[in-house]
């Protein structure tokens, strides 16, 4: 039965994000500025530094092919993304400490990374001319606010999960 | 051996930015279906997404009920002062859908561009990944008769089109979209009628562009913009919105006029996926070739 819960918080993660998206449009796109829940990634990367690696290479890699095929319907983007951004963040966290400050920032950090390098595609794709002071004004800023916001929330129940499911299989 | 560890690691890299190439280019191609694999985790995933949207969307309304409550005074007098308008407003329509029909039937001419069946649907997700594509999930999909390209409308006006119809949920995507199939063929009402294209929106203004009108139209603001049904899959008289501003393109032979979209495309709850009845060029070419 435990070994259910991080799939079911995965999923229940990935859809809720889009179901968010939808309930409050208004508010998070309605206005002049666009604030992503990036719920996901915060799931990933703290999987990344308080999980075990391996599962959260599964994840970022089985999520972000979701993502690609469920929401935005361009493949790879994401499912490219998300591995990634899981590995480097492991490689950081080899250095760093891994005390709840250290690992919010961090992972706002790889939002900010995600973003910026999900945009540099789109620009290169085609599906958008906004130039880069407008997409930090009007995207990168709000969204990193908004997810700060999650990140406060979020962070202690996410790690105290994440950590007492990994004693449990390591104990077996 | 740290050398031979490196280089597999730079050889994954590799690879995995040309797979990434290679889905990315497969993906952009003008597909008409979705291959079963994805068609599979899209309806898995619209059917979760159903799920969880029922008890959300029951709080939200909720919520937006009590708020409307507040300002159901307001509200209500100035529908009623409205009421009296409506009635003569509807009185003509009756008169003016019979004349209508009549001159029709002496006509001998049936078809027209602007009948549709349609088919109610519920938003159930929304892509979190707003501004570069900007998807919406309905609840329908083939097996309710939803197919690709049809025309989708709230009781406001055109939203956009269907993308990917699924089995059981399919994909809209919105006018607001930057994309290069995304083309609306529309009317300016007024005395001069004014043809014009759906070209993108304006991220900034919040406003949609319609370009390609004569540059001799005379185009007054806050005149209406319908769907003028020459796109082969629309119909025609839908509602878009109403003209707020006009420039001259920087060539001089078109104008574009800049469209305040009559639907708020962020507070979209329930929507109709339109079937038009006089089939569009593309569909006949398609019937005869299966026949």
């Amino acid at each position: 039965m435990r070994k259910l819960i991080i799939p079911l918080l995965a999923l229940i993660i990935f859809i809720g994000e889009s179901v968010l998206a939808n309930v409050f449009s208004g508010y998070l796109y309605g206005g002049t500025s666009f604030l992503i829940p990036r719920m996901t990634v915060i799931f990933i990367a703290f999987l990344t530094i308080y999980g075990s690696r391996k599962t959260a290479f599964m994840y970022a890699f089985i999520l972000g092919l979701l993502y690609d095929v469920a929401y935005t319907e361009i493949l790879g983007v994401y499912t490219f993304a998300f591995p990634v951004a899981a590995y480097l963040i492991s490689k950081i966290m080899k250095i760093l400490q891994s005390n709840l400050l250290i690992s919010g920032l961090i992972t706002l950090l790889f939002i900010a990374v995600i973003e910026a390098a999900v945009y540099q595609l789109n620009i290169l794709l085609g599906f958008t001319s906004v130039d880069f002071r407008d997409f930090s004004l009007l995207r990168l800023v709000p969204t990193l606010l908004l997810n700060l916001v999650f990140i406060v929330i979020t962070a202690y129940p996410l790690r105290r999960t994440i950590e007492s499911l990994r004693v449990d299989s390591e104990g077996e | 051996m740290p050398q031979f560890f490196f280089n597999k690691k730079l050889i994954l890299l590799l690879v995995s930015i040309i797979l990434l190439v290679a889905l990315i280019g497969f993906s952009m191609r003008d597909r008409d279906k979705l291959t079963w694999p994805e068609q599979f985790i899209q309806d898995t995933t619209g059917w979760a997404q159903n799920v969880f949207n029922k008890p959300v969307s029951a709080v939200t309304r909720f919520v937006e009920n009590l708020g409307d409550l507040q300002h159901t005074y307001d509200e209500n007098k100035k529908l009623k002062a409205r009421l009296d308008e409506y009635v003569q407003l509807k009185t003509e329509v009756q008169e003016l859908s019979e004349e209508n029909e009549d001159l029709r039937k002496t006509l001998d001419k049936k078809d027209s561009l602007r009948e549709y069946e349609s088919i109610q649907a519920t938003v159930i997700g929304r892509d979190p990944d707003q501004m570069w594509h900007e998807l919406i999930r309905i609840n329908k999909g083939k097996l309710q008769g939803v197919e690709k390209n049809m025309a989708v409308i709230t009781a406001d006006g055109l939203i956009g089109k269907v993308k990917t119809p699924g089995q059981f949920s399919s994909t809209v995507e919105l006018l607001t979209s930057v994309d290069t199939t995304n083309r609306v063929s529309a009317i300016v009402q007024g005395d001069d009628k004014a043809y014009g294209i759906i070209e993108g929106f304006d991220e900034e203004k919040g406003l949609l562009m319609l370009k390609r009108i004569p540059y001799d139209k005379k185009i007054k603001k806050n005149s209406y913009v319908i769907t003028s049904g020459y796109g082969g899959i629309f119909p025609r008289g839908l509602p878009i919105g109403k003209v707020v501003d006009v420039k001259i393109d920087q060539n001089g032979l078109n104008q574009t006029a800049y469209v305040q979209p009559s639907t708020d495309f962020y507070d979209i709850n329930n929507v109709m996926v339109l079937e038009r009845k006089v089939a569009g060029k593309e569909a006949e070419i398609q019937d005869e070739g299966q026949e």
